[in-house]
């Protein structure tokens, strides 16, 4: 493959990657933050005090890390962040599915109960924010 | 540089998008009480709370679904004492039975029916606190005559097997949960301004009230 296809590879990668964070932060910010509140509350990881301050800012934070690597300012920094993130929340919905709760997975905002689809998902945006880290990196490289 | 700039405006788009609720949707009557052969209720007995009160809650629930059981003897006590009996809120209860439940609807018509004699919160609390034995075998009318008086059980047993429309609200109720786009329940539509808000699932207390001390706080 000639260098220009692995710009445009990397470029369709970024936006995609991009795309995923702002859908991700708009439908929860397009909704009451309890709702998001309710899920977290879900998953049985965090106090209930940090319920509502995570759930007022994580979206605000998705939808900045979405401008961030649509823009392409650093990009394999911002990337590598994403893919940390859906790394945490991959984490979280196979340990979640495997001890059995029975949640809303509040991903993309609420009405998504967590099953095996929704890691499998979850596992294709991680592959695809890994992929565009090692793009961003190489081409930063070379 | 052009990129900062473009990003500083797509920041700006995505905000002004995002500020948009998608639930929001105009709030419509309340329903009325259900008719009964028996007695005419004075008022909506699932709506207590002041009527200058700022916020209204509507809580959909399924007498059988255990995260409702949960929202109403673990969060609702709270809320009552801190938003209702100070009258910042009223609290409109509204069936939405589930159709996988089988005895979901003929607890919420033994509700109803404590409910036209004045004692449907008495009902609605020991229909849940029961919930684990009466679902196992749909002993409603044994859970129930547990702690009404047999005057009482006599009249409720009269209206759950003759009132023709002791279900009336129930049919309301749900044909407005389909149109509050409910797809689960407990779910809570806070409503305020003409707005209704809506919450699925179980909440803890201090979320709920939380969220309503910022809807209450909001001209």
């Amino acid at each position: 493959m000639k260098p220009h296809h692995w710009k445009w590879l990397l470029l369709a990668g970024r936006l995609g990657l991009a795309g995923i964070f702002l859908a991700a932060g708009i439908a929860k910010l397009r909704e009451p933050w309890a709702q998001f509140a309710v899920s977290l509350y879900g998953f049985k990881l965090l106090p209930d005090d940090m319920l509502e301050p995570i759930a007022k800012t994580l979206p605000w934070a998705e939808v900045a890390l979405g401008v961030a690597i649509l823009s392409g300012i650093w990009l394999r920094w911002f990337a590598l962040l994403g893919s940390l993130i859906i790394t945490l929340f991959l984490g979280v919905l196979i340990r979640s599915y495997a001890m059995g709760l029975q949640v809303d997975c509040g991903c993309f905002g609420s009405g998504e109960a967590l099953g095996p689809m929704t890691i499998v998902r979850d596992s294709t945006m991680l592959l695809l924010g890994a992929a565009v880290t090692f793009g961003a990196f190489r081409i930063r490289r070379s | 540089m052009e990129k900062m700039r473009t990003a500083l405006l797509l920041v700006s788009a995505l905000a002004a998008f995002a500020q948009a609720p998608s639930t929001p949707t105009a709030a419509p009557k309340k329903p009325a009480a259900p008719k009964s052969a028996e007695a005419a209720p004075a008022k909506n007995f699932k709506l207590s709370g002041s009527p200058s009160a700022a916020c209204t809650i509507e809580i959909y629930t399924d007498y059988e679904c255990p995260h409702c059981r949960r929202l109403y003897l673990e969060t609702m006590p709270e809320i009552l004492t801190k938003y209702l009996n100070t009258n910042k809120i009223q609290v409109l209860h509204r069936d939405f039975p589930l159709p996988g439940h089988q005895y979901s609807k003929l607890a919420a018509r033994y509700a109803n029916a404590a409910g036209q004699i004045g004692k449907y919160e008495m009902a609605v609390t020991q229909i849940f606190t029961t919930q684990a034995d009466w679902s196992q075998n749909g002993n409603i009318d044994g859970a129930m005559a547990k702690v009404f008086a047999q005057a009482d059980m006599v009249k409720i047993r009269e209206m759950v097997k003759n009132d023709s429309h002791l279900d009336d609200s129930v049919t309301a109720d749900f044909a407005m949960g389909q149109k509050d786009g409910l797809t689960e329940t407990p779910t809570i539509m806070i409503v305020k301004g003409g707005k209704r808000e809506r919450i699925s699932g179980f909440m803890p207390a201090n979320i709920l009230g939380s969220y309503l001390d910022q809807k209450l706080a909001q001209k």
